[in-house]
């Protein structure tokens, strides 16, 4: 099968700081890749350049066949990016919904402001969305009045209402209180189980074990080690990944 | 663990320590504000008697001219109507003009950033007077010859903007990176991140000093009686005063059209905030 994600030699500079060394990285379609890595490794880069939210440096990237080089200039190059990120959802730590909009209004903003979908649809589509995470109750609140887990439901819908084929989310349950997470994982799964191609930034190793393919554990900018989780979490190879594991079982991160 | 003990002390007891307290604030802030409504109102009796004309106790305070006072109440306070149109027309001049130049402050295109800020930085180097008259006098010295009603919205129009412009510049940082990477995940290109993420947010941070803005414009239009082409409360104020050696009166009179309406548009402005603080933001 043809990767739906292909990461090609990305380098990502911040000034002299080389935050991703030559990176190359293939996700198959309806496959859940777990990144993780100590704080500063670059995962939160890695997945960012994904969508250009960062401008790679050197490298390419592939979403659904469409290819985006480093260095690009001008329209067509903004047009690519404009078609990958209509490719891929994200999903960030401090949600960022918009607060001057209600909860439907958030979820139907893309289609309709960005595709041009008639707005019977969107809602149609996002009322659906939101029903799957639960979150249909409060389709006229603002988000200032939810909890952070309902905030991050929404967030999730938001992206899904978009028809992505790939899913980012970064440290989704970071932000979270800790009775919150649970809520926000289990629409995580179920979103994997419907079929998402998913890339997740966590520190959840019990939904890394539970619900990733594979595993990629970050270093320095490089991808130290990837995996299948079975075998990274009993056999990790690289010290660097025993170490990080052991912290996580101590409760640290 | 301090704060799991002192819980569970609390309920041990019909009324908690923490209502209380709150209790005794309440009747702290009560008595406050009982305490300056009293003295405003003192305040203002000590004015009504200064202006009284009585000889009370052998000190006689200052006596006004009730007959003219009669007269041309309604003369000067129908100049509230131009006030509040000449302060309008120029607010919505000077929105246009301040989110113009907040917008060219974040221009990476120098010419844009450049026009911005040398239009901000030459408005308040100079007097919002001279602006006026610039418009008013200046001007038709170069064959361009406007009304004083135009002139004057233009001077207060350019210099307000100028002034506000700082507030939609705080609105827009107020915005955080987050909404518009928010808004570009989703496929936004940044005009469309600008018209429906970070100025809609922008102008609602921005409705308060807006309000407050108004607020002074409404006074400063005063300055626009110089061109005497305006009729607004402070030129009929001066035209009657001088007419018939009544300023006291006159200005007296205007200063309480004013103030009465600044009492008003603040209580407007104040309950605006409120709803806008507790809202859905
Ligand atoms: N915009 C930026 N400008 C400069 N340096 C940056 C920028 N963003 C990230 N960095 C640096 O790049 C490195 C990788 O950052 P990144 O956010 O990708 O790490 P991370 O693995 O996501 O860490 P965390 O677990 O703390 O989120 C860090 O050293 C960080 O300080
Ligand atoms: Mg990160």
């Amino acid at each position: 099968m043809a990767p739906i994600v292909q990461i090609s030699n990305l380098d990502k500079y911040f000034g002299r700081l080389h935050v991703l060394k030559n990176i190359s990285l293939d996700v198959q379609p309806r496959e859940v890749v777990c990144l993780i890595g100590r704080s500063g490794s670059g995962k939160s880069t890695l997945l960012r350049c994904v969508n250009f939210l960062e401008e790679p440096s050197n490298g390419s990237i592939q979403v659904d066949g469409v290819i985006v080089e480093s260095h690009g200039r001008g329209k067509e190059h903004r047009q690519l990016i404009h078609d990958v990120r209509l490719k891929t959802g994200m999903v960030f730590q401090e949600f960022n919904l918009f607060p001057h909009m209600t909860v439907l209004e958030n979820v139907i903003e893309g289609p309709v402001t960005v595709k041009g979908m008639n707005r019977a649809e969107a809602i149609a589509l996002g009322e659906e969305n939101l029903d799957s995470v639960g979150m249909l109750f409060k389709k006229d609140e603002y988000p200032m009045r939810l909890s952070g887990g309902q905030k991050q439901r929404v967030a999730i819908a938001r992206a899904l209402t978009m028809q992505p084929r790939v899913m980012l989310f970064d440290e989704p349950t970071s932000a979270l209180d800790p009775e919150l997470i649970g809520e926000v994982l289990n629409v995580m799964k179920k979103v994997a189980k419907d079929g998402m191609t998913m890339l997740v930034v966590t520190h959840e190793m019990g939904f890394a074990r539970e619900v990733a393919d594979r595993v990629l554990v970050l270093g320095e900018g490089e991808i130290i080690e990837d995996a299948k989780p079975s075998t990274l979490f009993s056999k990790p190879k690289d010290p660097r990944t025993k170490a990080l594991i052991d912290r996580y079982r101590t409760g640290g991160r | 663990m301090k704060t799991d003990s002192t819980i569970a002390h609390s309920h041990t007891h019909p009324t908690t320590q923490a209502e209380l307290l709150i209790q005794a604030q309440q009747r702290k802030k009560r008595g406050f504000r009982m305490g300056v409504g009293a003295t405003w109102g003192m305040l203002l009796l000590v004015l009504i008697f200064l202006f009284s004309g009585q000889n009370i106790l052998g000190f006689q305070t200052i006596k006004l001219d009730g007959e003219f006072m009669r007269k041309n109440l309604g003369f000067i306070g129908s100049g509230l109507g131009e006030t509040l149109l000449i302060s309008s027309s120029s607010i919505l001049l000077a929105i246009f003009l301040a989110l113009l130049a907040a917008l060219g402050r974040l221009s990476t295109f120098p010419p844009i950033y450049a026009l911005s800020t040398f239009y901000v930085s030459l408005i308040r180097g100079t007097p919002l007077y001279l602006q006026i008259f610039f418009f008013f006098l200046a001007l038709p010295q170069l064959g361009v010859n406007l009304s004083g009603f135009t002139a004057g919205v233009f001077a207060l129009g350019l210099n307000y903007g100028a002034y506000m412009s700082e507030t939609f510049r705080a609105g827009l940082a107020s915005v955080s990176k987050g909404q518009r990477e928010a808004a570009a995940a989703i496929g936004m290109t940044p005009g469309q991140t600008m018209r429906r993420v970070v100025l809609p947010q922008a102008l609602r941070f921005a409705i308060p000093p807006m309000g407050n803005d108004f607020i002074s414009m409404t006074k400063d239009s005063a300055l626009v009686a110089a061109t005497g082409f305006v009729h607004e409360v402070m030129w009929r104020a001066v035209k009657v005063g001088r007419a018939q050696f009544n300023n006291l009166e006159a200005l007296l009179m205007a200063a309480i059209f004013y103030w009465m309406m600044t009492l008003i548009l603040t209580f407007f402005q104040t309950r605006l905030e409120a709803r806008l603080a507790k809202g859905d933001r």
